[in-house]
């Protein structure tokens, strides 16, 4: 081949590979970057007066005088959009049957969209379920409410072959010439008024507890429940793993015996998560009935298993990779060989053991297959210790899918979900960092 | 010093599991069962569990089907469900050890959604079974824009795609490009996006979709309440046994024909039973 052939490929492949990196990277921002942004909204956002009272009421926080004057200052505002609407409602009694009908549909949509803004309106029954309670939280919802309050949506569908276009209807017009009229610029003019919007900074979205399905409050269940399920899953890995590498390098020889373990272990890296999800209702909660239904104690054990593999291969590698210098000098001073594993081996094995460990900590954390039927729930409450044996657990992975698919009123608390994936993967990121840092600094201990 | 260590640590490990088992069951509740159901089920837990703090509650959404096998394995206490139990559930329960006892908890209507843009107003249950059974492909065919319909159902598992079955399809297989997916929420966010799509959820999972009327009747409490409306069903909770009266199962059952129970089931979308008496 000619040289310059040979230069000009030579050139292709580097250009190509970095090509991928770059695409690599690209693909990671793309990613995460509005996972980053949305995620951290969950704890940095513009908060109402609502959203302090509920603090207040709900967790006892926050300054009771300043708020009780911020809702006093917000009622101040408020005060003149309800007295309109008391002075239509007397109007609307007398208006003639067919102008009423029409009139009080109208009026009912656009009082249920001001009480999705505002909240309860002042001398109702005190509604059921806290989500109706209390009324925007967060001044970018608020925005969007704002908005269904002021506009009426309707869809034109005077072109049947291509499909209806949205429009928005002031709904100030439905109502021209009554008592509530001015109601519209008012609530357009004063909603900063009426609300109050701060910048807020919540960090208790990380350790508060969930109310009304996640309406309100924070993760704290999630992260209770994401935590034990990671540590239990490690504490019942670990012994395992580390007592099947000992032996697999330290007590055999070789031999087809061994070959057929190690492409064991390597099919069960390589099994679906999902199957391990199974097997751990069918063994753990229906055959061996660790629990009476799913629970924390069923779930970690299966994610134990589900690290299993990847645990035995990092000990192994860490094993292997002590220098048989260090087995034949404490075999020379008389030790046995369970003594020399346990005193000189595994403790020169240690850093690649822990890294493997954490690593897998972060990857049975962020798994979501194994623990749908095992342990993971919709709503439950953050758990002590004690009731993880015979509890199930809402846990990050499963409901972030949870309120992605399933939640009723998803679009309402997209911010939360977002909370929640940002932690998650910040808590794998910070695991994968740690084992790094882990690693380095335990060797850097040992070559001294 | 070593000997010692182990046995503290075995006599720890021990302390927790008897622990453990003296905590058992006094304040649990294990609800698992429909995707339709789960709004009610978590409104009531959160209810229930903010009047007894000692009380641990939890909800899956698994899909009536599973809630059902749940029952059976005596993997939970309550299954909500969205249909009622088949024979052979009931059977296989009997085999089990399990009395199934029907809780009617609320009414609930299958509302036929699409896309706001979509022109439909109303269809018929012929029309309907149409489209499901990949007679009719084409919006066209039914006055609206000429795109093809994206049909969207539930899962086999789910009480709603049962209960649709026996009121809609009339024994009539569903064609091979209906799309199956695993709850009411999914099938609101798949036609919320999905211009050209029709589905079908419970009443409490219409936000952002547009109901069409059914033979011409709107999908509201109202015309589920004084049957007009046709695609209509109960929703359950299942339990095994009767509750005994003092235990918070009973309660927690309970709180479905009580006022407050009924403002909730209201308030997230269903329509509550009638006053007890």
């Amino acid at each position: 081949m000619q040289l310059g052939t040979r230069r000009m490929l030579d050139r292709a492949f580097a250009g190509s590979g970095v090509m991928a990196i770059v695409l690599m990277g690209a693909s990671l921002i793309l990613l995460l970057a509005p996972v980053f942004v949305k995620g951290i909204g969950a704890v940095f956002f513009r908060g109402t007066v609502e959203h302090r009272r509920m603090v207040l009421e709900k967790f006892g926080r926050g300054d009771r005088a300043s708020v009780g004057t911020e809702i006093a200052e917000s009622s101040a505002a408020r005060a003149p959009v309800y007295a309109a609407m008391k002075a239509f409602e007397s109007e609307l009694e007398n208006a003639p049957a067919a102008e009423r009908r029409v009139l009080s549909r109208n009026y009912r949509e656009f009082k249920s969209a001001l009480k999705e803004l505002l909240g309860p309106i002042p001398g109702e029954l005190r509604p059921m379920l806290m989500r109706d309670q209390y009324g925007q939280t967060r001044w970018d919802r608020a925005r969007v409410k704002l908005q269904k309050t002021l506009y009426r949506e309707e869809w034109d569908y005077s072109n049947p072959a291509a499909g209806g276009v949205r429009m928005l209807k002031p709904r100030a017009l439905d109502f021209a010439g009554t008592a509530l009229a001015p109601v519209f610029p008012l609530i357009e003019r004063d909603a900063e008024r009426m609300l109050l919007p701060r910048r807020t900074v919540y960090w208790r979205f990380l350790t508060d507890d969930s109310f009304d399905s996640h309406f309100f409050g924070g993760i704290r269940a999630e992260m209770t429940g994401t935590f034990y399920l990671a540590v239990g899953a490690m504490i019942f890995a670990l012994p395992m793993a580390l007592g099947a590498a000992v032996y697999l390098t330290e007590y055999t020889r070789g031999g087809w015996f061994v070959g057929f373990l190690r492409t064991c272990i390597s099919t069960l890296a390589g099994v679906p998560s999902i199957v391990f999800g199974l097997f751990g209702l069918a063994f753990f909660i229906n055959t061996v009935k660790v629990s009476d239904s799913k629970s924390v104690l069923a779930g970690s054990l299966t994610l134990a298993l589900l690290i299993l593999p990847t645990m035995i291969r990092a000990a192994e590698e860490a094993i292997r990779a002590v220098p048989s210098t260090y087995r034949e000098a404490a075999l020379s001073l008389g030790a046995g060989r369970w003594h020399t594993v346990w005193s000189v081996v595994l403790p020169a094995a240690m850093p690649g053991i822990l890294t493997g460990t954490v690593i897998s900590m972060g990857r049975a954390a962020g798994e979501t297959a194994p623990i749908i039927f095992t342990a993971a729930v919709s709503v439950g409450r953050p758990l002590s210790i004690l009731q993880t044996f015979n509890s199930a657990s809402p846990a990050l992975s499963w409901n972030i899918y949870n309120l992605a698919t399933e939640h009723a009123a998803v679009d309402e608390i997209r911010h939360v979900q977002f909370g929640m994936v940002f932690v998650l993967v910040s808590l794998v990121l910070i695991l994968n960092l740690a084992a790094m840092i882990l690693r380095a600094r335990i060797a850097g201990k040992m070559r001294a | 010093m070593k000997v010692s260590r182990k046995a503290l640590v075995g006599a720890a490990a021990g302390g927790l599991f008897a622990a453990a088992a003296l905590a058992g069951d006094a304040g649990k509740i294990v609800i698992d069962g429909s995707t339709t159901v789960g709004p009610i089920a978590k409104a009531f837990a959160e209810h229930y569990m903010s009047r007894n703090p000692s009380v641990v509650i939890t909800v899956s959404e698994s899909g009536s089907g599973n809630g059902a096998k749940s029952l059976i394995n005596a993997a939970c206490d309550v299954a909500t469900m969205s249909r009622p139990m088949k024979d052979s559930e009931k059977s296989s329960a009997q085999g089990a050890g399990v009395l199934p006892i029907e809780n009617v908890v609320a009414m609930d209507g299958i509302a036929l959604v699409v896309h706001p843009s979509n022109p439909a107003g109303s269809l018929t249950i012929e029309q309907i079974r149409g489209i499901y059974t990949g007679v009719t492909r084409n919006w066209k065919e039914l006055g609206g824009p000429d795109l093809p319909i994206v049909v969207i159902s539930r899962d086999t598992n789910s009480g709603t795609y049962e209960s649709f079955e026996t009121l809609v399809m009339a024994k009539q297989k569903m064609f091979e490009k209906v799309e199956y997916v695993g709850s009411n929420g999914a099938i609101r966010q798949r036609v919320m996006s999905t211009p050209a799509a029709i589905g079908y959820v419970g009443l409490a999972f219409m936000d952002g979709v547009k109901p069409v009327k059914v033979d011409g009747v709107e999908a509201t409490p109202e015309t589920v309440v004084s049957g007009e409306y046709p695609v209509a069903r109960p929703l359950y909770m299942y339990t095994n046994g009767r509750t005994r009266k003092g235990t918070h199962l009973h309660e927690f059952i309970g709180l479905a024909s009580s006022p407050e129970g009924r403002r909730i089931i209201e308030d997230v979308g269903f329509v509550p039973l009638k006053q007890a008496d």
